[in-house]
C-alpha cells in the first residue's frame, strides 16, 4: 500500500511486467551470493524446493542467530525474531496452531458471501465511475484492506497510516534503515495496543480469537502476539493487492481477451485461472534474495548436494513453479488444473497462513470484474505502467483501464 | 466395548508437509522421508487429537473415515 509513491527514475528502462520475468532454468543446487555478499545455495527444482521447505534440517530461527551472516542491506519486518516466520519446530507450531484454525479452507469459506459482497460493491462502483478508471485505486488496493479490516474489526482505521507502515515494513531500498525502524516501532506499538484492547474487550474478530487462544494455550509471548497481529495486517493486504494488480496486467493483454471473458462467465474458470496465475506470475523481482531463505541446522543432502550445517539456502519458488518435470512447458493453459501444488505459498511448516483467503479474494475479484466489464482493456501501453518499486514486492502504482 | 476403528488417509498431492498433523497426533501421523505426511497405521482408534489433526491441516489433505461404513468423520464442514 502506498501513500508515498515510488515510481522508478524517469530515465530508467521500462520494467517488464512480472509475468514476463525470466526464470532460471531449474537445475541442481547452485552457489550464488546475496546482495550482502553472503554465499547461498539456490534451489530451483520443484522437488528440491518442496523437500527443503518441509525438511526439519532447515530452519528460519537460526537465520537470525548471533553467528548468522548478514542477509539484508536494510532491516525489514520479516526479520523480526519474535515473528512466527522466524521460529521453528515446537515453538513455531505452538503459535501456528493458535492461528491455523481461523485459516483452514473451511474457516475461510465461511467468509465467501461477505467477500463476494465487498467485491461486487467495489466493481459496481468502478463501473459506475465511467471509463477510463484506475483499477488499483478502485479495486485492487481497497479490496484486501477492507477484507482484513473486517476480519480484524479495524473499521475506522487510518488506511493511509497503515499503508505508510506497510510500505516501510516491506521496503528494500525505498527508505533508510532509520525510517524503516521508526515505522516498524510505531506499527508494533499499534499492534500491541490492539492486543491489549481486545483482551480487555473481546469481540468476534480475529485478533480477539487469537488473544483468547494464545492466553488459553499459554506460552505465546506478548511480543509474539503483537508480531502476529501486525503480520496479519500486512500479509492480509500487501501481497493480495500485488497479486491482483499483476494478474490484471497479465489478463488484460489483448491476447488474453477470450480468457478474460471466460473468467467473467464462469466462476470455476476464474478459480482455475487464479491457481495458474499464482503459479506463473511472481510477486516481485526478488532483488533482495533469489528465493525463500532457510539455514541448515544439520548437514542435509538435497538434490544430490550436501548442504553443510550453518549454510544458507534460497528456495527459488519462481523457477520451481516452471519446472518442466512437474508442469507443462509452453504457453500457460489458464484453465487446466495444476496437478502438483505450486510453491507460491511455500511448503512445510511456514506454508502461507492466508493462502485460502488470498485465493478467494483473487478469484472473486477477477470473476466479478470480468463479468461486469467483459471488454475491459489497459488504457495505456504496458511500457507506460508506473510501478511501486524498492519494496519486496512489485505491482502497478496505478493501472488505467478502459471499456 | 472399544469405539469403531477409523481409517486415516493423506492426499499425497495436496500435502505440503506442514507437519502440524504429526505434531498434533503423533500416534497416527508422521512425516515421511519425502516431507509429506503418512498414516502410521492402516487403521486407528478414533481420538480427539486425530480429529484435530484433520481439522488443522492447512490444505485439508487429511481425511478420517469410519473403517467399516466409510463415513467421513473429519474434517466436517
Amino acid at each position: 500500500m502506498t501513500t508515498a509513491a515510488h515510481p522508478e527514475a524517469p530515465d530508467a528502462q521500462p520494467l517488464v511486467p512480472l509475468h514476463c520475468l525470466l526464470h532460471a532454468e531449474p537445475g541442481p543446487p547452485r552457489q550464488a551470493a546475496l546482495p550482502t555478499g553472503t554465499p547461498v545455495w539456490v534451489l530451483s527444482r520443484h522437488a528440491d524446493v518442496r523437500q527443503a521447505l518441509a525438511h526439519p534440517g532447515f530452519g528460519r530461527a537460526t537465520l537470525h542467530a548471533p553467528d548468522a551472516p548478514p542477509l539484508t542491506l536494510t532491516p525489514n519486518i520479516l526479520d523480526d525474531p519474535a515473528s512466527m516466520l522466524n521460529s521453528d519446530g515446537p515453538d513455531h507450531q505452538q503459535i501456528r496452531r493458535t492461528v491455523q484454525r481461523a485459516f483452514t479452507p473451511r474457516a475461510i469459506e465461511r467468509w465467501r458471501p461477505w467477500v463476494d459482497g465487498v467485491v461486487r460493491e467495489l466493481v459496481d462502483e468502478l463501473a459506475a465511475s465511467g471509463s477510463p478508471a484506475d483499477v488499483v485505486a478502485a479495486l485492487t488496493k481497497p479490496l484486501p484492506v477492507r477484507v482484513i479490516s473486517r476480519l480484524m474489526e479495524l473499521e475506522g482505521l487510518d488506511i493511509d497510516r497503515l499503508g505508510h507502515w506497510s510500505d516501510h515494513a516491506l521496503s528494500t531500498t525505498a527508505y533508510t534503515a532509520d525510517e524503516i525502524r521508526t515505522a516498524i516501532r510505531e506499527f508494533s506499538e499499534f499492534g500491541y495496543q490492539l492486543v491489549v484492547a481486545r483482551r480487555e474487550n473481546p469481540g468476534e474478530d480475529l485478533v480477539s480469537s487469537l488473544v483468547q487462544a494464545a492466553d488459553q494455550t499459554g506460552g505465546v509471548t506478548e511480543e509474539q502476539l503483537t508480531s502476529l497481529t501486525i503480520g496479519l495486517v500486512i500479509a492480509g493486504h500487501e501481497t493480495t493487492m500485488t497479486s491482483f494488480g499483476n494478474a490484471l496486467v497479465y489478463l488484460l493483454d489483448p491476447q488474453h481477451a477470450d480468457a478474460w471473458r471466460r473468467v467473467g462467465e464462469d466462476l470455476s474458470a476464474a478459480t482455475a485461472a487464479t491457481e495458474q496465475i499464482l503459479r506463473t506470475v511472481p510477486l516481485g523481482d526478488r532483488t533482495s534474495a533469489p528465493g525463500l531463505l532457510r539455514r541448515a541446522v544439520a548437514d542435509v543432502e538435497i538434490g544430490g548436494v550436501l548442504i553443510p550445517e550453518g549454510a544458507i539456502i534460497a528456495c527459488d519458488a519462481g523457477s520451481a513453479n516452471h519446472d518442466p518435470a512437474v508442469y507443462p512447458t509452453g504457453p500457460t493453459d489458464l484453465f487446466s488444473p495444476l496437478g502438483a501444488p505450486s510453491l507460491t505459498f511455500g511448503a512445510g511448516p511456514h506454508h502461507c497462513l492466508g493462502a485460502w483467503l488470498a485465493r478467494m479474494e483473487l478469484e472473486l475479484g477477477l470473476h466479478h470484474l470480468a463479468r461486469v466489464l467483459p471488454d475491459l482493456r489497459l488504457a495505456a501501453p504496458v511500457e507506460d505502467i508506473a510501478w511501486r518499486t524498492g519494496l519486496l514486492t512489485r505491482s502497478p502504482l496505478r493501472l488505467d483501464v478502459a471499456w | 466395548m472399544s469405539p469403531d476403528p477409523v481409517v486415516v488417509t493423506v492426499d499425497q498431492t495436496r500435502c505440503i508437509g506442514s507437519g502440524l498433523c504429526a505434531r498434533t497426533a503423533p500416534d497416527a501421523l508422521a512425516l515421511g522421508p519425502n516431507g509429506r505426511a503418512i498414516p502410521v497405521h492402516p487403521t486407528a482408534a478414533p481420538s480427539h487429537t486425530l480429529t484435530e489433526a484433520a481439522e488443522m491441516c492447512p490444505v485439508e489433505a487429511i481425511a478420517v473415515h469410519h473403517a467399516t461404513t466409510g463415513e467421513l468423520l473429519a474434517p466436517i464442514w
